[in-house]
């Protein structure tokens, strides 16, 4: 169900996937093609800002959606995205992480904050109400599903679309990364986005 | 003469070795149970509990490893404890319609003679309400329970 709404959602954006892109083989992960502008939106900034993905027009943008609950897949993608950063050396200012919180009831800006930090401190976390949020991951084909389970002491857990968003520097859309790539791979495209 | 008194000191050495790392993560005697590449992801004590809402707890962890049974009955990992986290479960993460799912598992089993890798993404042990940081380069004592093992202690270092 998740699936097809995905799917469908990127075929109206023109999302190639790897194997069938013909414009952009040289990426590693799955292009939009043509690119389209990524939907714009208004947060609260883990930084207190007002947040919009616009603001970030001239960088690179990792865009990602999570929650600071989870212990395994959230975090593995942070160390990543953190390692890529670094990795980049000098370039790596111009790539901005962006982490969209999926628990809005758990997730305040300061908790996004100090959660984030142990990654690295440059990435921004944002939340908003429950309907902004709903807004903008229906925007970007993010699908949230809660859960309670007996027999664990979480109140809940919550299961999302794991991937991650490169938006390039004029604030298109041009790739879906999904959970689990090789920081190799993540760091190769963004450098292909830097150099454009 | 020389040379084999050499190599029995060697042979004695490694002998010596083996048995003292296998004793780090080896359970009662007996035991074809070991533990290997025992590691925690860096994570932080999230302190704001009151204002991230009644459930939000004091932040989480992982920690991943890989359990290799070399005897030849299967068994099962029923439990985790640790001093880092107030409560610890047993997760599993996979993917499910284009969603990375979690759930929590009763028990891991592994079968005789196999390997089960708990790694990101999959398999792994969950810290719940943290009692410190897991900052990099620390280590934390945890205990796991085996059904027919019993307790096997051992360390896991931060990453």
């Amino acid at each position: 169900m998740a699936c097809h709404r995905l799917v469908a959602f990127l075929l109206v954006l023109g999302f190639a996937f790897p194997a069938s892109s013909a414009q952009g083989p040289e990426f590693k992960g799955g292009v939009f093609d043509p690119p389209r502008a990524a939907p714009d939106f208004a947060l609260k900034g883990s930084d207190g800002s007002d947040l919009r993905i616009s603001k970030y027009r001239g960088k690179v943008v990792a865009l990602g959606f999570g929650y600071t609950f989870s212990p395994d897949v959230c975090p593995t993608t942070l160390a990543d995205l953190a390692q890529a950063r670094k990795k980049l050396g000098a370039a790596g200012k111009h790539l901005q992480v962006v982490y969209v919180t999926v628990d809005p009831e758990r997730d305040t800006p300061e908790r996004l904050r100090a959660y984030l930090d142990v990654f690295d401190k440059t990435f921004v976390g944002a939340t908003g109400t429950p309907g902004q949020l709903a807004q903008v991951r229906k925007a970007y084909g993010i699908s949230v599903a809660k859960q309670v389970f007996e027999g664990s002491s979480a109140a809940y857990l919550l299961h999302h679309s794991s991937f991650v968003y490169l938006i390039d520097r004029a604030g298109n859309l041009r790739m879906l990364s999904p959970f689990g790539r090789s920081v190799g791979d993540i760091i190769h495209d963004v450098k292909m986005l830097l150099k454009e | 003469m020389r040379r084999l008194f050499r190599l029995s000191l060697a042979l004695l050495a490694f002998g010596l070795l083996a048995t003292l790392s296998r004793a780090q993560s080896q359970g009662p005697e007996g035991s074809k149970i070991r533990i290997e590449g025992a590691w925690a992801r860096r994570a932080p004590m999230l302190k704001d509990e009151a204002k991230g809402g009644p459930t939000a707890g004091s932040g989480n962890g992982a920690v991943y490893l890989t359990i290799v049974n070399s005897g030849s009955a299967a068994d099962d990992l029923v439990a985790a404890s640790t001093d880092a986290a107030r409560t610890v479960e047993l997760h599993e993460s996979y993917e499910e319609s284009g969603m990375m799912m979690m759930r929590p598992a009763a028990k891991l089993g592994i079968p005789a003679g196999a390997k089960l890798e708990l790694k990101p993404g999959a398999y792994h042990i969950m810290l719940l309400d943290l009692k410190r940081d897991l900052k990099v380069d620390q280590v934390i004592n945890l205990t796991l329970v085996f059904k027919k093992a019993g307790q096997i202690p051992l360390q896991a270092k931060v990453k």
